[in-house]
């Protein structure tokens, strides 16, 4: 079947999630996504390996590939392992920049600068180029944060949302888990790559797009706060789980040992559900009769409310709740994921072999074309592991030139190709994953 | 120069969970028509309010999110009204619908029906946790939606409740926004070269799954690691997280050897600290395993600082560190201020409000908004049939 993107070639210089994540989408829908890297300037997520493997002598080259990330974020890539910093390993690059269509990064704009890689400089390599880059903050010299540095999880305490994480009155949790920015400007690149090539069929013409991640953020998640301070003054801080607009919203405990249960009542409609299950004296209690008397009495109702499901299993509850109208779920845990049937069934995780990997785990992404949809064939690749294909192949090179310019260290293939390995879960995966879209395999 | 979506006719269907789709497509040329039921979106009934401003012109949300849009408003109980979303459907490039399984197809306005008469329509259907599998007639929110995907409950301290990311902001709505907003370019991208229309289902549970790698399955299976609740610092290695300063909260984040580097020899130097510079501590899992130890050290640093002293001689120092900012602090950021950040907007009632500035720059002039409109204001934009 033909992919969207068939003929689509993607240049990406990407660290860990911002760039990568929206260069894994072009990659699903058949673009040829190079991404550009180096054992001497590694991607984060080639230094952070399994410990299973980091610990086991005979193993331990295969590290560098072996964070779920590598492939959670670069499935469907080739990897291009050039030494920019040299000379020769950028005049690479820029043959191989000749070919594309679209040039991503989240490298800094000072770095991408003095790699000679920055809007100017590519456009002369490709006039028509679709250059979209997410530098934190922006890429404009003589700002005053130009030069610092904004990696993702601290991009979340910057653009306001780590205040606006944790319980009234405490200090702020933060988001401790993920970099929500990371992956929201990631989703603004794939956007704007995606349309920067719609408006080349058009105009002939290629875009600068900078999103600084600073900047997407706030303008994505924080327009009607910001709105409220300048007109009244009013700062909106953390108010735990609990909504603006109604009443219960809120994450309460279930039986055993940190169970629990999100519920969101969203309107009358959902309460007059809860109510066919809840306590019958919650239907008489005036403080509890309309939405407005709910959120003036949310401290009675949360208190009435936990009290209530402590004594259901969390899973029970959820369904029970879901069956009557009301929207909730458990506060699942990374082993409740295992036995969700939505999840585990739907495809979501996909397993492909990789140069490393017999096979090797990840997810798809949540946009599902239903005509015409993506599709994946391997897993993450190794460093270097489609160098001399794509320097011969896609930029044309000699046989002989690519090895010079590995010998002269510009350049690099994948280290130890004749080492294989099998994740922990490969000889069971097929008992996790009933369905028989894991990987064509005959399971 | 052009916009890249003139011309490109988007009818708009959703509330929270789409807003910012459309009001993006806008910014770039689009045709927005969203359809209101008569007494207004549900955006029209979130707080904050406009003061003075009459209802239901005064949500700040609907005042942001539909900026660049046209209102129509459409009773879905009227056979007349019906008729008339369904000719403005027929004629759609794009539609945003965020119903859920099978809604709008009881009225007759839904894909089913719309794909009939319009086989190039691109139809973005967002749903609680799509539209097939055993949960597809579940109803959601931002916070099931995290509970969900696995994050809601490893975020917070331990003993409290986990809590929800971002909160108030309703993030996943939005995230789902965006992915819808993908959807259509990828939809527009396909028509153009197929020469059809096709549905997009999309749902507010695998959005945020998606967000949420660090405690999925892949990872899982690999470490075994039970993920939990750790505060605001992470377990991978220090100094990682929010720590206090002596008037706020401030962001640190060392990973990399040369940030490293840096951070111990600050520490080294201010608080006469000889410990810190040990090459044993240039390990991060060491700094993982003697986290107390670490974190005791950096602090002494941290609270001896204000917010703004130690974010911007942290960064001097070439360390990744960025202030806990509120809205309050962001307005008086002396970056966005220099940058031109922050623009204003005309509201639906009158006056006008500061906003945050475009979410993306362009070399082509992309992006442009004017303000949200009154409800109905654009009734007569839907065709007459």
């Amino acid at each position: 079947m033909v992919r969207l993107l068939d003929g689509v070639k993607v240049f990406e210089l990407g660290i860990a999630i911002a760039s990568p994540n929206a260069g894994r989408l072009l990659a699903h829908h058949g673009a040829e996504v190079y991404k550009i890297e180096s054992p001497t300037s590694p991607d984060i997520v080639r230094m952070i390996g399994s410990a299973w493997l980091r610990d086991n002598e005979e193993l331990a080259p295969a590290t560098p590939d072996s964070s779920p990330y590598v492939s959670e974020m670069n499935a469907d890539k080739r990897s291009v392992a050039l030494d920019l910093k040299r000379p020769e390993g950028r005049d690479a690059a820029r043959r191989l920049l000749a070919e594309c269509d679209v040039f991503l990064a989240n490298f800094g704009a000072r770095a991408l600068t003095e790699l000679g890689l920055d809007y100017a400089s590519v456009k002369e390599v490709r006039p028509d180029i679709v250059y979209v880059q997410l530098p934190g903050f922006g890429s404009e010299p003589d700002t005053p944060y130009y030069p610092f540095v904004a990696w993702g999880p601290n991009q979340a305490p910057l653009v306001g949302i780590d205040d606006l994480t944790g319980h009234a009155g405490r200090e702020p949790a933060g988001i401790a888990t993920v970099a929500p920015p990371d992956y929201l400007s990631s989703l603004h690149a794939a956007f704007c790559v995606l349309t920067g090539l719609e408006e080349r069929e058009r105009s002939g013409e290629g875009v600068h797009v900078d999103i600084a991640q600073f900047e997407t953020t706030v303008s994505l998640l924080l327009g009607p706060f910001v709105m409220d301070h300048a007109l009244t003054g009013n700062v909106q801080s953390r108010i735990g789980n609990r909504s603006l607009w109604y009443a219960p919203e809120g994450v309460y405990p279930c039986r055993g040992e940190e169970r629990w249960i999100a519920i969101s009542v969203v309107d009358d409609d959902a309460w007059a559900a809860l109510l066919t299950l809840a306590p019958a004296e919650w239907a008489d209690d005036e403080r509890f009769a309309s939405n407005e008397a709910r959120l003036a009495n949310v401290e009675a109702l949360d208190d009435a409310v936990a009290a209530w499901t402590v004594g259901f299993s969390s899973t029970d509850l959820a369904a029970r709740l879901q069956e009557a109208g009301v929207a909730a779920h458990i506060v699942a845990t990374n082993e409740d994921l295992l036995q969700d049937k939505q999840v585990m069934e739907s495809g979501w995780y996909q397993a492909r072999p990789s140069a490393r990997f017999t096979r090797d785990l990840f997810s798809t992404f949540p946009i599902r074309m239903t005509e015409t949809p993506g599709r994946w064939e391997r897993g993450g690749p190794s460093t270097g592991e489609h160098t001399v294909e794509v320097l011969t192949g896609t930029v044309g090179m000699s046989e002989t030139e690519v090895a010079d310019l590995v010998e002269g260290g510009a350049a690099f293939t994948m280290d130890r190709p004749d080492l294989r390995v099998d994740r922990p879960y490969e000889d069971w995966l097929h008992i996790l994953f009933p369905q028989d879209a894991v990987d064509g395999r005959d399971l | 120069m052009s916009r890249p979506f003139e011309g490109v006719k988007v009818v708009d269907l959703s509330g929270l969970a789409g807003s910012y789709a459309t009001r993006m497509l806008a910014a770039l040329g689009a045709e927005v028509l969203k359809i209101e039921p008569p007494t207004g979106s549900p955006l029209r009934r979130m707080s904050p309010f406009i003061d003075g401003a009459r209802e239901p012109e005064h949500s700040l949300w609907w005042a942001y999110l539909a900026m660049g849009t046209h209102s129509a408003v459409v009773d879905l109980d009227d056979e007349g009204d019906r008729a008339r979303l369904a000719a403005a459907l027929a004629t759609a490039d794009v539609v945003i619908d965020d119903h859920g399984p099978d809604v709008l197809d009881g009225f007759g306005v839904g894909y089913r029906a719309t794909g009939e008469i319009n086989p190039g329509v691109i139809w973005v259907s967002i749903s609680a946790f799509g539209l097939e599998g055993p949960k597809r007639s579940w109803t959601s929110s931002n916070l099931v939606a995290w509970a969900a995907s696995g994050v809601l409950y490893t975020t917070g301290f331990d003993d409290q409740p986990p809590v929800v990311p971002a909160g108030p902001a309703q993030m996943g709505m939005h995230a789902t926004a965006l992915n819808a907003a993908i959807g259509a370019v990828l939809g527009l991208r396909g028509r153009r070269l197929t020469g059809r229309g096709q549905l997009v289902d999309l749902s507010l549970a695998e959005t945020c799954l998606a967000f949420s790698p660090e405690t999925g399955v892949p990872v899982f299976l690999d470490d075994r690691v039970h993920r939990v609740r750790a505060g605001n610092r992470r377990t991978l290695s220090r100094p990682f997280g929010i720590y206090p300063c002596s008037d706020g909260f401030v962001s640190i984040l060392v990973l990399m050897p040369r940030h490293w580097e840096s951070m111990a020899e600050w520490v080294h130097e201010v608080c006469d600290n000889e410990s810190i510079i040990d090459p044993v501590f240039a390990d991060m899992a060491v700094r993982g395993q003697t986290m107390e130890l670490v974190d005791g050290w950096v602090e002494e640093l941290t609270t001896s600082m204000t917010l703004l002293e130690f974010f911007q001689e942290g960064q001097r120092r070439g360390i990744p560190i960025t202030p806990v900012n509120t809205v309050e602090t962001l307005l008086i950021d002396p970056h966005l201020e220099a940058v031109d950040y922050w623009d204003k907007v005309e509201l639906p009632d009158g006056g006008d409000a500061t906003i945050p500035g475009p979410s993306f720059r362009t070399n082509q002039g992309w992006w442009s908004l004017g303000r949200a409109p009154r409800l109905g204001e654009h009734t007569t934009d839907l065709p007459v049939v």
